[in-house]
């Protein structure tokens, strides 16, 4: 604090200066208590900053507006006559990305929560002393350093892309698909400062349609992959495959260019197999160096690999799995979801932890009844995935640094098990609605159901508190899925590990509500998809689909960014083979798994969600969260308070 | 003699202030009124505190209106006002004045009308006692301060003299 005493000086300058720094700082405050306001100005003046003080909040704003740019920091009352606070404050973060801190006598913790729903970088209660004032500086740095962060980083997915386009020739580069990193890094962008009310208005924003490039969807891979077969993975060549793909748009380019990924990826996936329980795979060794990441992720595979309990190879299948996922950009982060499903899952019903899955089902068999009793709860839907969201991709921010592999995986993992745990779900609903055992169903030929481990070793291995019993049988599951992923691959080589793998990527293509919806899709899918669209008013292209999202269900946006993040880093990464797909991939499975947890879980939620719908979730989910538990007490009842809070609480 | 006013003067004020706080009526919000108050601002404490009148004496004859006028008081309106007030009050330190919006807005919320009542009269009185007590301070320190200003040059003659 002497620092800033014995400085002088009111430029914003100052901020280069660090000794100097807090001083000058330019506040306005605005309160319509005079007291109040008198008293703040002078603690402000003490504290050396710039103060401007208004009594009214609409002229606070006319200020705000006309002197663009001219103030660092707003603090703003909550009661106002004129204008309540956290309109100005909702106003001030949509056109201007200044700090506000909100300011009142009341100190309730609705309030407060209100406020920070709003967008408030802080909640000071009255009486406020000098040393809060003293501190308000950071918010202002948190926000430049915030904003700077992601400029940084989207400019180094810029220059990676860059590079790998210049290496693999023309990659990605076309019109079939608008450039769907872009939409959501700008989202992802902009979201920190906006309101989720007004993600409408992200529509129309103007860099959305940046950079076109190439979605290998589901839908385009499974032409590709059909293509290639058809003409023998050795004489595939890009004319010809796109001849028969037969896709407008598509670029000889862009076939070359998956081609040759899609071979670097056999390759791979047949070293992989040689070397079975032998050598960590590339997938496993950042793994094992980013505990942190690891820990980012509540289920992380990660922590199962390190600790030898997962073989490097069944990540690498878990890898391939994923790739196969389909492409719709609404990713959704699947460990917050996931708890809550377990706990759900877990109140639901007892689940034996030895039960192994099948997960070649053929969609037809998925009870079209689900789907719909699922439809009807969209809404709630999008309230969940709003408080989970911001907060996953607030983790992600945290991800920046660690560049490398291990986020891919990670993120991989968490919509693998996000899958597993939506069809595990599904299975808990068939139980119920046929009394059948459901241990390892298996229906596609290319699939094959391994026995689960025990699950006392995954149980062993898991650090995170939130891990219950449900969550090592999801384990189970993911192992059986990567084993039987792995099984083709190794036995018959490359032309059946084909089959293997992709031959189940039409079930997640089921369940994805994304825009890889198509006609060449099978009709069972097609069903599953129209579900799909009813839930989420899905445009049926995928290309659509990203533009298209932040119209109609404004939420979602965030849960793409969130997600896009971690592709963005799957992007940066060079050693990762298909970052086409892993661009893509895509955690919608899971996002169905949330609506089936609602479904499981309670009608209360329902009714809160939707009075809560229209209410503005920012960067605060955590006490978003706290607060859907605080209001819709019922909730409580259906997720053991550890398992929500092991999630939430940091 | 007179700088031995100004002496008795501030030892009255400190007398008054710790009764004032003993008392729960002022707390140590106060004392950051005071540091706030330096050469640059010389009258700060006594110019917040008369703003602080001003507005109070607005807000009590607004609440007392919304109390009486109406069969149907508007609670959500009195809210407002109380939590005006609690945050003023809370911000020059009157501890008790807060203590008591908080109680009214209590009643406020459920509708107790004859609790806002009583609540209103406890504000009133705490607020002139509140009043009445600063204002005492604030002659005191006057008259310190006149003491203190024309004390100067009686003690420098008698040091020039002999």
């Amino acid at each position: 604090m002497s620092l800033m005493e014995c400085t002088s000086g009111d430029q914003l300058e100052m901020v280069v200066v660090p000794e100097q720094f807090p001083a000058g700082l330019r506040v306005l405050v605005v309160d319509d208590d005079v007291t109040c306001l008198r008293i703040l100005d002078r603690m402000l003046r003490r504290c050396m900053y710039n103060v401007t003080s208004c009594s009214q909040a609409t002229v606070a704003l006319n200020l705000l507006r006309e002197r663009k740019g001219s103030f660092d920091v707003v603090l703003s009352d909550v009661h106002m006559p004129d204008m309540d606070g956290f309109k100005l404050l909702e106003l001030v973060g949509l056109e201007m990305d200044l700090p506000v801190i909100m300011m009142s006598g009341d100190g309730r913790t609705e309030l407060v929560m209100r406020g920070i729903r709003h967008g408030a970088c802080d909640y000071l209660i009255k009486p406020i002393r000098d040393e809060e004032l003293k501190n308000i500086w950071q918010h202002v740095v948190r926000k430049k350093w915030k904003v700077s962060k992601e400029q940084d980083h989207s400019g180094c997915v810029e220059e990676v892309d860059c590079q790998k386009r210049a290496n693999d020739d023309v990659e990605y580069a076309s019109s079939v698909n608008e450039g769907a990193d872009e939409v959501l890094k700008t989202q992802k962008k902009r979201r920190d400062t906006k309101e989720d009310d007004d993600m409408e208005l992200e529509n129309d924003d103007p860099t959305m349609a940046k950079k076109p490039r190439v979605v290998w969807s589901v839908e385009l891979h499974q032409q590709f992959v059909s293509a290639v077969n058809q003409l023998g993975i050795d004489k595939a060549v890009p004319k010809r495959i796109l001849e028969l793909m037969n896709v407008p748009g598509l670029t000889r380019e862009n076939v070359a260019s998956h081609l040759q990924k899609f071979r670097l990826y056999l390759k791979r996936l047949s070293g992989v197999a040689q070397q079975q329980g032998s050598l960590p795979s590339s997938f496993c060794g950042p793994v094992e160096q980013n505990p942190k990441l690891a820990s980012l992720g509540r289920f992380d595979i990660q922590a199962l690999a390190a600790s030898g309990q997962l073989p490097p190879q069944t990540l690498a299948a878990l890898h391939a799995e994923l790739s196969t996922r389909p492409v719709g950009k609404l990713v959704l982060p699947a460990v917050d979801q996931l708890t809550l499903l377990q706990s759900s899952l877990k109140g639901a019903k007892c689940i034996p932890s030895d039960q192994s899955v099948a997960y070649g089902q053929p969609l037809v068999k998925c009870s079209s009844n689900v789907v719909e009793q699922n439809s009807q709860k969209i809404i709630s839907n999008e309230d969940v995935e709003l408080g989970i969201g911001p907060w996953m991709s607030k983790n992600l921010a945290t991800m920046v640094p660690a560049c490398n592999i291990g986020s891919v995986v990670e993120s991989d993992s968490d919509k693998l098990i996000g899958f597993m745990q939506y069809r595990q779900q599904e299975k808990q609903q068939k139980q119920s609605m046929v009394p059948e055992p459901s241990r390892s169903i298996n229906v596609q030929p290319s699939c094959v159901v391994i026995p689960s481990q025990s699950s006392a070793n995954f149980q062993a291995a898991n650090s995170p508190a939130s891990v219950n019993q449900n969550c090592s049988f999801s384990r189970n599951s993911v192992m059986d899925h990567k084993n039987l992923q792995f099984q083709p691959n190794n036995s018959s080589g490359v032309g059946q590990s084909l089959d293997g793998e992709f031959k189940p990527s039409f079930i997640p293509s089921g369940f994805a509500s994304s825009g890889s919806v198509s006609s060449s899709l099978s009709s069972c899918s097609i069903n599953e998809d129209n579900n799909a669209c009813q839930q989420v008013k899905n445009p049926s292209t995928t290309s659509s689909a990203v533009r298209q999202f932040p119209r109609t269900v404004p939420n979602i946006p965030c849960m793409q960014d969130s997600y896009n993040f971690k592709s963005a880093h799957a992007l940066d990464q060079g050693p990762v083979r298909s970052p086409i797909y892993v661009d893509k991939v895509t955690s919608i499975p899971s996002r169905f798994a949330v609506d089936k947890q609602e479904l499981l879980s309670n009608m209360n939620r329902e009714k809160f969600y939707i009075e809560n719908n229209g209410n503005i979730v920012k960067q605060e989910p955590n006490m978003d969260l706290t607060e859907n538990v605080k209001v819709g007490g019922p909730i409580w009842q259906h997720f053991p308070t550890n398992d929500l809070m092991g999630v939430f609480s940091d | 003699m007179l700088g031995f006013g100004a002496e008795r003067l501030r030892a009255d004020m400190n007398r008054l202030l710790a009764l004032l706080f003993h008392q729960g009526v002022l707390d140590e919000q106060f004392l950051q009124l005071q540091q706030l108050q330096d050469e640059s601002s010389p009258n700060f404490v006594s110019e917040v505190v008369n703003i602080y009148f001003h507005e109070s004496e607005k807000l009590l004859r607004n609440l007392r209106g919304l109390l009486l006028d109406r069969e149907f008081s508007d609670y959500n309106k009195m809210g407002i006002h109380l939590n005006q007030f609690m945050g003023s009050s809370s911000s020059i330190g009157a501890n008790r004045v807060r203590n008591v919006c908080v109680a009214f807005r209590a009643a406020s919320e459920q509708s107790n009308r004859p609790g806002c009542f009583r609540a209103l009269e406890l504000l009133e009185y705490e607020y002139c006692y509140l009043k009445n007590k600063l204002h005492e301070l604030f002659q005191i320190e006057q008259q310190r301060i006149l003491a203190a200003a024309v004390r100067y040059p009686p003690v420098q003659h008698p040091l020039n003299n002999p």
